[in-house]
């Protein structure tokens, strides 16, 4: 319940996942590509991950691991974390990858969403403090969005410090001051 | 989690870590004759022509505004004082020389306030600025080593812009780290069904870094 009201945490439910029916459903429209209402035993259809989560702990689908997850993005992460684009294959990688990897039962996703964090971890921080912001607005498009939460956190309170060391007006007049007796006369 | 979703994790801004550092005593040289003032922060005062005495610097900054006295510079602000920080602060990756916890900001307001009290002022600026940077550089290589085993930082002689500039992406840092490293995603142990064991667990294996 404490993440109840996280815009970001909703939006992580949205991911879609494939996942097989153990059970036959009938009266859904669950399956677009059916003739029928009805979802047969074993038809494989991609559902969002908070109905697909609800129908696995009532036995009546079996999760499959989603791509974003799979061997293809395991090995570019191994290759060079730093380059892989996270964002277009899942916005949330690391929330999703929390979630989903108890349910599927994959005891590597853990490990790979920490090493994969590890190693770009770095990369955001040489750049967060020290790039000028065009210039690293080509790298934050392959950042998902907790990486980009931190490397936004980084330039802000940079951004903060150089403001306030080149000065500025020292003291801002409250806007209450100034028009004290105006409104009178 | 707390914080996560939230971009403004900085509790200070760099206004207030200004305000905080004006609290710092400097010596002036006051050119009037007053008595002693009473504050709630103490009594300062009696001030006699050309006799030094010790105020917060929002005082002497107030006084030299309306050209009653002399700020001091401190004695770390001397150019030779600053060369050798500054060639000791290159010469090691990984220790902070010992400067004043404000040296930022006490800098910042003697610049801006008594420029013409300081020998000097454009090559101590100059040095300051660059040790700024320099330290700022170590910084980021200390946090380099920021991994999934470390839930603490600890960096000596660091001072309190410095931590106010980093702590918004530090406090994030080691939160995700945190997150990622839950027993529940990493199967390093033998599983026990009940949690909490083995979050204990997972604490003892943790140790504090450097």
């Amino acid at each position: 319940m404490a993440k109840y009201y996280d815009i970001d945490d909703i939006i992580t439910d949205e991911e879609i996942v494939a996942v097989i029916f153990q059970k036959s459903a009938s009266g859904v429209g669950i399956d677009p590509s059916s003739e029928t209402d009805c979802v047969e035993v074993g038809s494989k259809v991609e559902l969002p991950f908070w109905l697909a989560h609800e129908l696995q702990q009532r036995q009546a689908v079996s999760l499959n691991i989603p791509t974003s997850f799979n061997q293809n993005t395991r090995l570019e992460i191994q290759a060079d974390s730093a380059c892989v684009d996270l964002r277009s294959r899942c916005p949330f990688f690391y929330e999703f990858g929390c979630k989903i990897a108890p349910l599927v039962g994959a005891r590597n996703i853990g490990p790979l969403l920490l090493s994969a964090f590890k190693s770009r971890y770095k990369e955001v921080l040489t750049k967060a403090h020290t790039a000028a912001f065009t210039a690293a607005s080509k790298n934050l498009t392959i950042l998902t969005k907790e990486e980009t939460n931190l490397y936004e956190a980084a330039q802000s309170s940079m951004a903060a410090f150089k403001k306030w060391r080149m000065g500025g007006p020292r003291f801002q007049k409250a806007s209450i001051l100034g028009r004290k007796r105006k409104s009178t006369e | 989690m707390a914080g996560q979703s939230d971009p403004q994790l900085s509790l200070f801004s760099a206004e207030e870590v200004e305000f905080i550092a004006e609290d710092e005593m400097v010596e002036i040289v006051p050119n009037l004759r007053m008595d002693a003032l009473n504050f709630v922060c103490g009594d300062f005062g009696p001030f006699f022509p050309q006799l030094a005495t010790q105020v917060p610097l929002w005082l002497a900054v107030a006084l030299k505004k309306r050209g009653k006295c002399t700020i001091r510079p401190p004695q770390w602000m001397t150019v030779e004082k600053l060369t050798q920080v500054l060639e000791a602060e290159r010469d090691s990756q990984r220790v902070f020389e010992q400067l004043p916890f404000h040296y930022v900001e006490i800098s910042r307001l003697l610049f801006d306030h008594a420029r013409d009290d300081i020998p000097d002022v454009y090559m101590v600026r100059s040095l300051i600025e660059d040790i700024r940077d320099v330290r700022f550089h170590k910084v980021e290589t200390n946090l380099e080593s920021l991994n999934e085993r470390a839930f603490a930082l600890k960096i000596n002689n660091l001072s309190a812009m410095e931590v106010n500039i980093v702590r918004p992406f530090v406090g994030r840092a080691l939160q995700a780290f945190y997150k990622h490293d839950s027993p529940d995603l990493i199967p390093d142990q033998d599983r026990v069904s009940d949690r909490r064991p083995q979050v204990a667990n997972n604490a003892t294996r943790r140790h504090l870094r450097r």
